[in-house]
């Protein structure tokens, strides 16, 4: 089709220059394209971006704002980005994160008050991150045991888990419901001992505890033995076998410390801005704006940090764009074209287009590099 | 008789089954050749709106289903390209689309004075007959009362599986879903092959969302189809990659998302939330008994299901 005229030749390994240049020509094309579809449709682009970049960075407490919103997409960025990484298609960081958020209130709950805060927090905030591996554990038994594809099982889940939180609020009178709300169901608060304290207007300190959780997921798959072997897995999984790695327990590990980073998302937002399971806050869509922000800093998840911060920044800007009569979709469109670029440009990060054949035949030589 | 219990249930079944249908089937003919694309729900949408646009512009229903099939088809051209031309991750491919899409959809409902949203339809898909043998019991209503589009929806199924088993560019179909080198070795242009069906199943899915802006759903609401496009996704596998069974899968879920108010009718009191997860829980189940491991490939699975194809890499 296009060999006529370009020549395609994979690269081998890619230069820093064009891993880091890539996801910010994705973000540039996406704005692109948004601009032409914002001015084709009657409004200002100007106008809506720069009232983005307002509402996203504007003062110290939309700053704040931004953070907060950038918060569970660390998470659930790690989640997916760690994942993906070795090939496991979990796309049930959604799940996982409203199964994190009903088990961090559910412990916040049961712990009740009187509990000191040293008990408390810790409790509340693991709590969430095992109930989001266990969700996952629903679909990696059935991966590991049986073989069963965990994309189709992981995505169901997302729906069983948000009926599930609906239910545990909107639909019974469980623990979980707030038992003063008669005329319009809310989550019961949790005590205040399971909450994180605020120092930014409302940032709390569940942002060093995402941005740890990130650094320490780029030094487990960059710097240890067991991350070798997973990113081992993740290039050849017959490689990885004839080399005498444990491929299904490499596996399920992924698969649970994926599931538990989206549950922490989950608690967090708990034990955070929220201070119950409100299922109104919680089905956001957090789970696969995770996959975006993953794709974008390209499985890297200490890249996940900045990348959350801008596409929290869009989530923010979207409301403050119905007070110039724009649809706050923009945003979800926006993202959704970020990601498309993103995930066509690793065509380019993974080979070298030409206008015409090289003088020596280096595609031949590199074969085996894709 | 026809106000029984189980005519309704069934007949509404049909209903909300239809769409399901309509994009079950695009998903099955984007499968079997070798294409996932997880943007269903994205491509249901985008056509739901424009079809409904289109509708509401002219007032004319068969514009409005033509603007969907053509808005899905074009929003699937995206994947294919990431997919077959540069052969990036088609999961990754296909959640962008749904993102997108959905984006799209809820912006082209806002956008603009008046804006879609809360616009209620000037002309809908009605039934066909509404007396005479639509009256009989019992296959009355089941088989003759229902609007043009769950025709099409029996039409198209019929077609597609005599397409996929009984001509040769079904046959040409399914080698490239099963094995593309060999497709490319007879002479096969796996590539376009691959376009042409990911743009089908597009156009399907696109179908499929009209059904609920056109349908059942008499005006425009932010994301009005649900779940659909991905409970679309789940029942490939329910019904292996087969049209018929298709068919059959989406009326089951068409019926459980009746159940609902069925219990309500039967005094039984059960919790609507929990009812909504029967559909999913279904299919996990399904995905666990029927599809693990080597059963897979029994099934039908198309064996090149995933995989970007390389000529190089032969």
């Amino acid at each position: 089709m296009t060999a006529r005229r370009l020549h395609v030749e994979p690269r081998g390994l890619a230069s820093t220059r064009v891993t880091l240049l890539v996801p910010i020509l994705s973000v540039l094309a996406a704005l692109a394209l948004g601009a032409a579809f914002l001015a084709v449709t009657g409004n200002n682009p100007w106008n809506v971006y720069t009232k983005m970049i307002d509402a996203a960075f504007g003062s110290s407490r939309s700053v704040s704002e931004t953070l907060v919103s950038a918060t569970p997409l660390m998470l659930t960025g790690v989640a997916a980005a760690i994942a993906f990484k070795m090939l496991v298609w979990n796309i049930g960081g959604e799940g996982q994160l409203l199964i994190g958020a009903v088990f961090a209130a559910g412990a916040g709950i049961a712990l009740g008050d009187g509990t000191p805060a040293a008990v408390a927090l810790p409790v509340v905030i693991l709590t969430g991150a095992v109930g989001g591996a266990l969700w996952a554990a629903l679909s990696a038994v059935p991966r590991v045991m049986l073989g069963t594809n965990e994309i189709i099982t992981t995505l169901m889940l997302n729906f069983i888990a948000l009926n599930l939180m609906n239910y545990l609020v909107l639909g019974s009178f469980s623990p979980w419901r707030d038992p003063n709300s008669t005329q319009f169901p809310q989550g019961r608060p949790i005590p205040e001992a399971g909450r994180l304290p605020e120092f930014f207007h409302r940032l709390d300190w569940g942002i060093f505890i995402a941005v740890a959780v990130a650094i320490a997921a780029w030094l487990l798959i960059g710097k240890t033995r067991w991350g070798f072997e997973v990113r081992v897995v993740g290039d050849s999984a017959d490689t990885a076998r004839y080399a005498g790695i444990a491929v299904p327990r490499k596996i399920m590990g992924v698969f649970l410390l994926s599931g538990a980073a989206a549950g922490l998302a989950g608690s967090l937002l708990v034990a955070g801005i929220l201070g119950k399971m409100d299922p109104r806050s919680l089905d956001l869509g957090l789970g696969f704006t995770g996959i975006i922000v993953a794709a974008l800093a390209r499985l890297n998840p200490v890249a996940v940090v900045p990348v959350a911060v801008l596409m929290g920044a869009l989530n923010n800007a979207g409301p403050a764009l119905q007070s110039i009569s724009v649809p706050s979709a923009t945003v979800t469109m926006l993202q959704g074209a970020i990601l498309i670029f993103a995930v066509a440009g690793e065509f380019f990060i993974a080979n070298r287009v030409r206008r015409r054949p090289p003088a020596t035949p280096t595609a031949l030589v590199e074969e085996g590099a894709t | 008789m026809n106000e029984s219990t189980f005519v309704l249930t069934a007949f509404a079944a049909i209903g909300l089954g239809t769409p399901i249908v309509f994009a079950t089937l695009g998903e099955i003919i984007t499968e079997r050749a070798g294409v996932l694309n997880l943007g269903v729900q994205g491509m249901m949408l985008v056509g739901a709106v424009s079809g409904f646009w289109a509708t509401f512009k002219t007032g004319n229903l068969l514009l409005g289903v033509v603007a969907a099939m053509i808005a899905g088809a074009v929003l699937s051209v995206i994947h294919a390209f990431s997919s077959i031309t540069l052969r990036v991750s088609q999961i990754v491919s296909g959640i962008a689309l749904t993102l997108f899409g959905t984006g799209l959809a809820n912006f082209i409902g806002r956008t603009g004075t008046p804006a879609l949203v809360g616009q209620p339809s000037r002309v809908t898909f009605e039934p066909l007959l509404t007396s005479g043998i639509a009256d009989w019991p019992v296959v009355g209503p089941l088989v003759f009362g229902h609007d043009a589009l769950v025709y099409v929806s029996w039409l198209v199924i019929a077609a597609a599986s005599y397409y996929l088993f009984h001509t040769k560019m079904g046959l040409t179909l399914r080698a490239v879903g099963e094995d593309p080198a060999s497709a490319d070795a007879a002479g096969v242009e796996v590539a376009r092959v691959r376009y042409v069906h990911v743009m089908v199943g597009g156009a399907l899915a696109g179908l499929g969302g009209a059904y609920f802006s056109l349908a059942l759903v008499p005006s425009w609401q932010d994301d009005p189809i649900g779940a659909a496009g991905w409970i679309a996704i789940a029942l490939v596998i329910l019904a292996s990659w087969r049209p018929w069974r298709a068919l059959l899968a989406a009326y089951l879920f068409g019926a459980a998302g009746r159940l609902n108010f069925t219990f309500q009718t039967l005094g039984v009191s059960v919790p609507a939330n929990l009812l909504a997860m029967i559909p999913f829980i279904l299919a996990i189940i399904a995905m666990i008994v029927l599809t693990s491991g080597k059963r897979a490939r029994l099934l039908g699975a198309p064996a090149a299901l995933g995989i970007p194809y390389a000529r190089e890499q032969r």
